[in-house]
Parts: structure tokens; C-alpha cells; sequence
């Protein structure tokens, strides 16, 4: 057998680890796949790769883990990397809403899919340490007709200093190649240009300022235990997703509602899956009837079925990043509460396969 | 040793390796999460030409087992793989296999058994299958997967016993890892030889009788001989190690111990969490801990000796279950080791710790705490790991008012009306962007003015809304199992009559709706005929976006024909699925209910006409049946903005035709060629990313035979609708 690759650091097992988060649909899982067969065909390490088990579907946070080891040491540990070597974050939007920085440190290289700089991010972050790289990995994969994973995994590669290029192309070559022959080129041209475009920058811990310190991997827990949970797991608190925030499933688009020209007839309603708009008795055309006061954000998540159906395009589909504040935006209407506190909404405990159609789902192109 | 190749896989991925290897001729089956990887890879496998094992999808668990029973009474070599409640759902069938001494192999990824549904792992399933008289092996790598199941063909055929082999869901159904194959397929095919069948019910020269009618005397004898069949059998396997040993290079045991030979604590863990305990005992040696531990690859025949040889200098040993057996003070594993130490008269402490139930992750951190427990001089004899009292001033607030029958009194003629009937769903479910089973049931909603309760069967639909710790219902909410969510429902209709009738609950009327997927209409198609049948007063709600897309689109009866799915692979060898979509409603409407309709979302108004219409009839007169054709981007792979398009070209090509059968008369509702609308099947198949395919030419015949079947239900639609008598 041909020699192993040597790992540069690992930690006091002998592991070099890796995490990804992401969001479904952007390819983690995917790349998490490649890069556990990268090192263990490619590199001749023993390697592990597995994903959080949450759901693959669309929109909802997806972790995926990678460990290497020297071909002669056992990989004994079976639960989530806690004290990641790489942490590769796939969507800005997830900052702030999950703890994707958990035991990052000094040792961490931090691949961010983003147009930002390193210093933004770290401020976005309230990092405590560690090397940032930044990577537009979003124009890259639009520029080559590649896919964000594409772009993510040469960046990975890059950061690990002991990935080389050419294996990633090879494992590229083989899979990809094989699968969707017309795509090759493009994804070949995205991991490259991922492995070469990095903005990157190291950051030391901030002494004295609580708000940059570091986060410890932790379990989630609920708030109910088994002293004060309901018994049977019976719930008690009904309509209570209303608190989930859904914009980080959005991708990149958002319905803007232009109500002059609205006529209240309700399609859209009656086509969107998250229940966002918010019709209340008023008077349209001097008669009186239910009118559509606005929309609730929270819960959109950017299916654009309401565009769509709409026959006097009074919603049209708007980028959500030049509209950060989009009129008639509104709570739902229905809501008891002066204020509820939003969450990101975390897994949903499903999961679905790792079949092929799920890799190919976004028009054609590997997700 | 014979030539191997390295694969980085899973679990599933190699038990489904090593079934293509020994080309089993039969695999009856029904997905369940986390084993359904196994059937999707034989099928990819198969569409590529590299077996010829029939994969049969079952519409149940139980139909699954009975498949592969049949099979087993040909004498060939028969297939399966299952967890959790899909387990226990076959389980009546597998004392028949192992009673009947058919021998066959049965993957189990273990999994959480409900109530409350769980999808993650622990060994709550395995252990329930400790009485059925069938081998069981526990692998606990993807390796391990892989071996075993070659070696468990040849165990089985041997003494005539049939052999599941179990291993963690997810941490090693899922977890990829180096693993060694063998290159030539040949050389699996070898080791497991030709299987010579006992008795074959396909033998005419000598004609059988397979399932005798037994009582006493003779039935204790027959289980005597199984009893025989299971020493037999202990002795056996290192038998079979061994001979594989040598092929493979590979050594197994029947039971494995690490650092145990001096320990004074051991820890005692099935699965793959001896792996992460390997670990934690090497950090508690290096600090001069005498700990060690200790696992098994044997559930049955139980390894008492072996295991003996482990623990017999012990003073302490601490067993990790990952299932409890209620009541007994400890999971099987520990009953079972103490019930081994009492028989060699050792005087060992056992402490027990019930872990990682529903997929709770196992650290290190967890294996030191449990090998630490030893040294406490006063630990209790058993508790669990890893539970939390909750946060105590935790309290949840009311987000909503309760939805009584005057706040939904609401009569919807024009959508505009409609946008007024308050939503029985709250918005911030986790349903993927663009899915139609919230537009579906809204709008079924909107239709059913007053006091409804709802009753969800598994699926997408029920996964996406009660997430714990929240729920997306305003209104009262149940959830059973896809096989019984019609009965289910109609017991709570009894309930709630006989308590009116007794004065124990206020007058006036409660609708009760059932909703279910496709595959709730194919594993629980039994329930519902019996309900309708029966009469129930509810309504069965379907919404068929034609596959099990919860568990990552497998085939449901109702997948059009030619569409790929996990479970219908597109290659040289196979197009797609193989047979027509079911006509459910006709099914519904043969058990001559009240009320049968079909609805889409690109009708909305004749959409919640005929959902006040089924409330009417089911509240006054029986059972009600309205099926919507609904809307999967992830599994069409289509664009999610598109969709109502999409419906409504499935309606115009009159795959999904709008009717109703109202006291067994059948109307129209919408006729596409009178509104010179009507388009060929193929302009809705070609829309859709999953039979996309079928719009190239190789496939024509494929199209021209769904077109004949559809255009063949159509007529008879509209001869129906013609002629009162039909």
C-alpha cells in the first residue's frame, strides 16, 4: 500500500477532526462525504464521516463530521467533533442562531462561505480565536457553473495543509465525473478557485472582553426535564412553532408586497405553505372585505409560490439582501403575546436518505 | 487469504454489499429509517446490473415478513432489513420463520420504538426480539456489518434457524469507515455454498405440509428441537469465524474484552460504544485505573461461557443498556449478565445504567462517568444516565387563543371569505419551502367551520409540525402509527359519542379528520378500509405526493409509474418503478362510503366545497374520503414556486382527475376536455425532475402504457359519471 499522509497537528487521540454546519440543501453532507473519502482513499488515513442525522430537507441545519487518524490507529469515538481542527460554516445566516463556533479556538482554521472580510466576520462571530478564511463561495459557484460544496471542499483542502489539490481533483474526477460528466469542468474550476481565493487572517483571543469568549461544546438541552415535562410527551402548548424564525431557509430571495396594486382575492394565501399573510376585515374598493394587511417574515421561507399566483404582481420577488426591511412586514395577527421570542429553528429530528436524488435536486446542478 | 479492496462506506452500504455478493433470490421489504439505505443501495445496484435479487417492496412491515416467509418455504435464499416499529410490526412473524425452521437473514438497524416517535438509535427494538427463536449477531463497526452478514447465511443454513443481524442505527448504519471487501464476488458465493433446502414447498416429487396444526404433546418437542438448533448452533459460529478468518484475515469472537484481564471495574456495552469506552479505558489506565471493558457480538444463542471467562475476576462491573426493560431494574443486557453470574455462583457487583436512548450521543465523558460509578461505594444498583430535571422556572405562555366553534364559524364561498377561517395549523413548522401538505390542509380547513380534532398518521406532514418541545396545532391533536391512524381515530369518535350519550360531555359537534401521506395509505390501507366499512364518523384526509418522502422518497403504491425514487433507480437495467399508481379513491369508494372526493390546490374553490361537503357527510352519515394530490419539490424535484402549475397539469392531464362519489353516485367536478384543456400525460411527467427522464425517447413505450392507463380510468370516470348505476 502506498504511504499514508502525515496529519500536521492532532488532538490527544490521535484525531484530526473536522465540522461542517450548514444549512440543508447547500451540500454538506456531500462534501463531508468526499472529504472522509478523500483521506481514507486518497491520503490512506483511516477515516470517519457522518452527518448530525438531523434533516437533509431544505432550509434546516445540517452538521457533518470528519476524523482522521494514522492507518495504524483506531477511530474509537462515535459522537460529534466538539473541538473541531477545521470548522467550515456553509451560510452566514446561521451565525447567532446556533453555537456554530463551539470549541473553536486558537487552533481552529474557519472556513466562512461569505463575501465579508475576516475582521467582519470575526466581529459577526464574537469569535474568541482562531485563522478566519473567508470564501465567496456563492459567486464562484455561480461563475463556473459549480455548486457552493464545490468551492467549500477545495477551500477546505486548502486550510488543512495536508490536502493537495491534485487528490481533490482526482476525487472529483471519480465521483462527480463519472455521476454528471457535463458538470465536471465547473466543479473542477470551483475547487480550484476555492482552493486559491482565500481571504484569510488569525485572530488571538481578546483579553477582558466577555463578549468574545469561548464557547464550549455543549449538548442541547430543553427546558422541560422530567420533573416539570408533561408526561407521555404530550404538549400542552399548542401553535407554539409560531416562535420558530424560518428566514435562514431562505435562499436569497424574498416576496415583496406592493399593496396598491393588491385586490385581496386571496390566492396567495391559499398557496403559501407557512401561513404569512395576514388578512383582516377592512374595506377594498369601498366594500367591505378581508384585506391584506401585510406579511409575517418570520416564517417565510422564500418558496415564492405567492409570486407566482399572484395575477396583478402585487408580490413580486425581491433579492432579501437589498431589502432588509421590507414593507408590510408584520407579526401575526393572531398572536396573544406584546412580544415572543423568535428561535432559529434547530433540526427536526428527520432525517432522509443520502440517495442520489437528493444530491441533485437544485435544477440539475449537485447540491 | 483471498484478495480484498478497501471501500469507505457505511453500514447499510455493506450489509447491501454483501447481499449483491451472495445474490440472495429474494428480499421482501418495507423502508423504515435508519434501514432503508439498505433496500436503496440493492435497488441502485440492481438498475446498474450488478445482481438479480428481487427486490420486492411490501405495503407494510408484516407483508414485508410474510414475503420473505414464502420465499423461505421455496428453499432459496431470502433478504430483509428493518428497525424499530417496523420490527415490531413483523415481529408476529418471526417465531412462524424461526418455529417452521426457515432459515434466511434479516438486517436490523436498531432504532427507538415509539410512542413518541423517535427516528434515532438505541436498542429498544433489538431486545424485543431476545423470544423469537431467531440467531442474533450484533455488529459494532460497518465491518462488522459486512461480515457478519456473509458469515450469518452460512450460520443460518446450518442449523436451520434464521439469523438477524443488528447493529447501531445511525452511529454504524450511517458512520462511513475503512472497510475491506472482497474483490471477486466469487469469493463470497464460495464460502456461503449452494443451499440445499431441507423441504421446499416448490418440491412435486415430494410434496410437504409447511405450518402443521400442533398443541400437545408434540408442540414441546418441536420447540425442543429448536432449543437443540441453538446449542447447535453456539458451537457453531467460532466454527464459522474461524473458517472465515482464514479467507478474510479477520478474527472474531463471540465476545470481545479489552484491558479485562486484570480489571477490578469492567464496563459492560453492546454496540458501538465499546469503541468510545476503548478509549476512556486507556485514559483511566494511564492514571493507574484497573478498569477494562467488555462487549458481545452474540445476543442469541446468549454467550454465557464465554462471557463468564471475561468477568469471572471482576469485583465490580457496571452494564450500560441502551433500553430498559421497564420495571425490572436494568436493560436486558443486565438481566441477562446477572442472570450469567448467578448460574457460575460469582459474586460480582452489578451496577446498571439505562444511556443514549433516542440517539443521545456517548462520549467519553459518559463512559469514564459509568467506569467511575465502580469506585462509588454507595451507587445505586440502577438508574439512568444522561436525563435532566428541567429548567425550573420554565413556563410556556399562551401564544394563541383556543379555537372553539364560534371563532370558526365561518362560511367560505370566494377565497377573499376564506383568508377569514382562522388556520388549525400555526405558521413555524419545519416543512421544507414550498411543500404542499400545509396548503392542503389549510385549505381542507377552510371548508370545516366549528370544533375539529385532528389526527395525524406518521409522515412528513406529522414530523414537520410536532417537533418537541413544540407543536404547530391550535386545535386537539393525535398522532399514531400509519397503520392504525383510522381506527385510531374512530376509537376516539367512540369515545367521544358515548360520553355525549351518557351526559358527560356537552352537546353539539366535534369533526374528526384523519390526515395521512400515500404511504399511510398503503401500510394503513387495511385500517381504513375497515373504518369506512365500519362507518366511523370522521374524514380521511390524503395527501399524495406520491412517495415516502419523509424517509427520503422511497416507491409508494401511488409513485406514477417510471418515476425514479430511492427504491426505483433509473439505469441500464430498469426505468423507474415498475407498476401503475394505485387508484385509491376507488379502493376507498368499493367499501360504498358516503362520500368519496378528489381535490387539488389549483381548484381551491371546488377544493373546500367538497371539504364542507365531507364534513356534512361524515359528521351525519359515515366516513368521508378526500384525497389531494400534493405538491413535493425536494422529491419532484421541481422548482417550489411552480407547483400549483404542476398540480394543476396533473388535473388537466387527468392523471388526477377532480370527481366525487357522493352516496355512490359520481360527478365530475372538473372535465379538462370540455374546457379544451386537457394535455398528454408526459407534458405533466416531463415538469418534474423525477420522471423527467420519460420525455426521451428510449422510454416512449414506458409513457404510452401510462397514457393508455390513464386515458382507460378516465373513460370509466366518466362512464360512471354518465350512468347512475355505476
Amino acid at each position: 500500500m502506498e504511504e499514508s499522509v502525515l496529519l500536521p497537528i492532532t488532538n490527544e487521540n490521535g484525531y484530526y477532526e473536522i465540522r461542517l454546519e450548514s444549512i440543508g440543501g447547500l451540500g454538506a453532507n456531500l462534501c463531508g462525504k468526499m472529504l472522509g473519502e478523500l483521506g481514507a482513499m486518497y491520503l490512506k488515513l483511516n477515516a470517519a464521516s457522518f452527518s448530525s442525522y438531523g434533516s437533509e430537507k431544505r432550509g434546516s441545519p445540517v452538521k457533518a463530521f470528519i476524523r482522521y487518524s494514522a492507518p495504524n490507529r483506531e477511530i474509537g469515538i462515535n459522537s460529534p467533533v466538539e473541538k473541531p481542527h477545521i470548522l467550515g460554516l456553509f451560510h452566514e445566516a446561521m451565525i447567532g442562531k446556533s453555537a456554530v463556533t463551539a470549541g473553536v479556538d486558537e487552533n481552529t482554521q474557519i472556513v466562512i462561505n461569505t463575501t465579508a472580510t475576516p475582521d467582519e466576520m470575526r466581529e459577526k462571530m464574537k469569535l474568541y480565536a482562531g485563522t478566519i478564511h473567508c470564501i465567496d463561495a456563492l459567486s464562484i459557484a455561480m461563475e463556473e457553473k459549480s455548486r457552493i460544496n464545490m468551492v467549500m471542499l477545495g477551500a477546505l483542502a486548502k486550510v488543512s495543509g495536508f490536502i493537495p489539490l491534485d487528490a481533490v481533483e482526482s476525487i472529483v474526477k471519480d465521483t462527480i465525473g463519472k455521476k454528471y460528466p457535463a458538470m465536471l469542468e465547473g466543479n473542477l474550476a470551483g475547487v480550484r478557485r476555492g482552493y486559491e481565493e482565500l481571504l484569510s487572517k488569525t485572530f488571538e483571543p481578546l483579553k477582558d472582553d466577555s463578549d468574545f469568549e469561548y464557547v464550549p461544546y455543549e449538548d442541547v438541552k430543553s427546558g422541560w426535564g422530567y420533573e416539570n415535562a408533561p408526561i407521555g410527551g404530550v404538549n400542552p402548548c399548542f401553535g407554539s412553532t409560531v416562535s420558530n424564525d424560518l428566514s435562514a431557509s431562505r435562499e436569497g430571495y424574498i416576496p415583496l408586497f406592493i399593496k396598491e396594486r393588491c385586490i385581496n382575492c386571496g390566492l396567495c394565501d391559499s398557496t403559501c405553505p407557512d401561513m404569512v399573510f395576514q388578512f383582516e376585515k377592512g374595506e377594498y374598493k369601498g366594500k367591505e372585505m378581508m384585506v391584506n394587511q401585510g406579511l409575517d417574515y418570520h416564517h417565510c421561507k422564500g418558496c415564492l409560490r405567492c409570486v407566482e399566483v399572484c395575477p396583478v404582481a402585487a408580490l413580486v420577488r425581491g433579492v432579501e439582501k437589498e431589502h432588509p426591511d421590507p414593507a408590510f412586514s408584520m407579526r401575526n395577527k393572531d398572536l396573544l403575546q406584546e412580544e415572543i421570542e423568535y428561535e432559529e429553528v434547530g433540526p427536526n429530528s428527520y432525517v432522509t436518505s443520502e440517495s442520489y436524488l437528493t444530491e441533485e435536486r437544485v435544477e440539475g446542478g449537485l447540491v | 487469504m483471498k484478495e480484498q479492496k478497501m471501500l469507505f462506506e457505511s453500514g447499510n452500504e455493506l450489509a447491501a454489499y454483501a447481499a449483491k455478493q451472495i445474490n440472495y433470490h429474494v428480499m421482501g421489504y418495507y423502508p423504515i429509517t435508519p434501514s432503508t439505505q439498505i433496500a436503496e443501495y440493492l435497488d441502485q445496484m440492481k438498475a446498474d446490473g450488478e445482481h438479480d435479487i428481487s427486490l420486492i417492496a411490501a405495503e407494510g412491515e408484516h407483508s414485508a415478513a410474510g414475503i420473505c416467509y414464502g420465499a423461505t418455504t421455496g428453499g432459496g435464499r431470502v433478504f430483509n432489513a428493518t428497525s424499530a416499529n417496523g420490527l415490531l410490526y413483523a415481529i408476529e412473524q418471526l417465531p412462524v420463520q424461526s418455529g417452521t425452521r426457515m432459515p434466511m437473514v434479516m438486517n436490523v438497524a436498531c432504532r427507538t420504538v415509539s410512542g413518541p416517535l423517535s427516528i434515532k438509535g438505541d436498542h429498544s427494538d433489538i431486545m424485543y426480539t431476545l423470544n423469537t427463536g431467531w440467531l442474533i449477531l450484533f455488529a459494532n463497526t460497518p465491518q462488522e456489518v459486512y461480515d457478519f452478514n456473509i458469515c450469518a447465511l452460512r450460520w443460518a443454513e446450518k442449523v436451520n434457524l434464521p439469523v438477524i443481524v443488528a447493529f447501531d442505527g445511525f452511529f454504524t448504519s450511517h458512520q462511513k469507515r475503512n472497510s475491506q471487501v472482497f474483490v471477486d464476488d466469487s469469493v463470497v458465493k464460495e464460502f456461503v455454498g449452494e443451499y440445499e433446502a431441507k423441504y421446499s414447498a416448490l418440491d412435486m416429487e415430494h410434496p410437504v405440509s409447511i405450518g402443521s396444526y400442533m398443541n400437545e404433546p408434540d408442540i414441546i418437542n418441536n420447540k425442543y428441537q429448536l432449543h437443540l438448533a441453538m446449542r447447535e448452533a453456539l458451537d457453531e459460529l467460532p466454527i464459522i469465524f474461524k473458517e472465515y478468518e482464514e479467507l478474510s484475515g479477520r478474527t472474531y469472537d463471540i465476545v470481545q474484552g479489552y484491558q479485562y484481564e486484570d480489571a477490578e471495574i469492567l464496563l459492560f456495552v453492546l454496540g458501538s460504544a465499546y469503541h468510545t469506552a476503548k478509549v476512556t479505558v486507556d485514559k483511566m489506565r494511564a492514571k493507574g485505573k484497573k478498569v477494562g471493558v467488555f462487549t458481545t457480538k452474540l445476543l442469541r444463542p446468549y454467550p454465557a461461557k464465554a462471557l463468564y471467562e471475561i468477568c469471572k475476576h471482576a469485583k465490580t462491573i457496571v452494564v450500560a443498556d441502551r433500553q430498559d426493560s421497564y420495571g425490572a431494574g436494568g436493560g436486558n443486557l443486565s438481566i441477562e449478565l446477572k442472570a450469567m453470574l448467578q448460574e457460575y455462583q460469582l459474586a460480582i457487583k452489578v451496577i446498571s445504567r439505562v444511556y443514549g436512548l433516542g440517539g443521545k450521543d456517548f462520549y467519553e465523558e459518559d463512559a469514564k462517568a459509568l467506569l467511575e460509578l465502580g469506585y462509588e461505594k454507595d451507587a445505586i444498583a440502577f438508574d439512568y444516565l444522561g436525563t435532566y430535571t428541567g429548567e425550573q422556572d420554565y413556563s410556556v405562555t399562551p401564544l394563541f387563543a383556543p379555537l372553539r366553534e364560534k371563532e370558526t364559524a365561518i362560511e367560505c364561498k370566494t377565497l377573499n371569505e376564506s383568508t377569514a377561517m382562522p388556520k388549525r395549523l400555526a405558521p413555524g413548522h419545519g416543512a421544507c419551502p414550498g411543500c404542499g401538505i400545509p396548503v392542503n390542509v389549510n385549505m381542507l380547513m377552510r371548508g370545516i367551520k366549528g370544533n375539529v380534532v385532528i389526527l395525524f398518521q406518521t409522515g412528513c406532514g406529522m414530523v414537520v409540525t410536532t417537533a418537541y418541545p413544540k407543536t404547530a396545532f391550535k386545535v386537539p391533536y393525535v398522532h399514531n402509527l400509519f397503520q392504525n391512524g383510522a381506527a385510531t381515530l374512530s376509537g376516539l369518535v367512540e369515545m367521544f359519542k358515548q360520553k355525549q350519550k351518557r351526559g358527560e360531555y356537552p352537546e353539539g359537534d366535534i369533526t374528526f379528520v384523519m390526515v395521512s401521506g400515500d404511504g399511510g395509505m398503503d401500510i394503513g390501507m387495511g385500517s381504513a378500509l375497515g373504518t369506512a366499512i365500519r362507518g366511523a364518523n370522521l374524514i380521511i384526509f390524503e395527501y399524495d405526493n406520491g412517495g415516502y418522502m419523509n424517509t427520503g422518497y422511497q416507491l409508494s403504491y401511488s409513485t406514477p409509474m417510471g418515476a425514479k425514487s430511492s427504491t426505483s433507480h433509473v439505469g441500464n437495467m430498469q426505468y423507474g418503478k415498475t407498476f401503475f399508481h394505485k387508484d385509491s379513491p376507488m379502493l376507498m369508494a368499493a367499501t360504498n362510503m358516503p362520500y368519496v372526493a378528489t381535490v387539488a390546490e389549483s381548484n381551491p374553490l371546488d377544493f373546500m366545497k367538497k371539504a364542507a361537503k365531507a364534513q356534512k357527510y361524515a359528521n351525519e352519515y359515515g366516513t368521508a374520503y378526500v384525497k389531494a394530490i400534493s405538491a413535493c419539490p425536494l422529491n419532484w424535484s421541481d422548482p417550489p414556486n411552480n407547483e400549483r402549475s404542476v398540480i394543476a397539469a396533473a388535473v388537466d392531464s387527468c392523471y388526477f382527475p377532480l370527481f366525487e362519489i357522493e352516496q355512490g353516485i359520481t360527478s365530475l367536478s372538473y372535465d379538462p376536455e370540455n374546457s379544451k384543456k386537457k394535455i398528454p400525460v408526459s407534458d405533466w411527467l416531463v415538469m418534474m425532475g423525477r420522471t423527467k427522464h420519460l420525455g426521451k425517447e428510449e422510454y416512449r413505450s414506458v409513457v404510452e402504457s401510462i397514457q393508455a392507463e390513464v386515458d382507460r380510468r378516465w373513460e370509466r370516470l366518466k362512464a360512471r359519471a354518465e350512468h347512475p348505476l355505476l
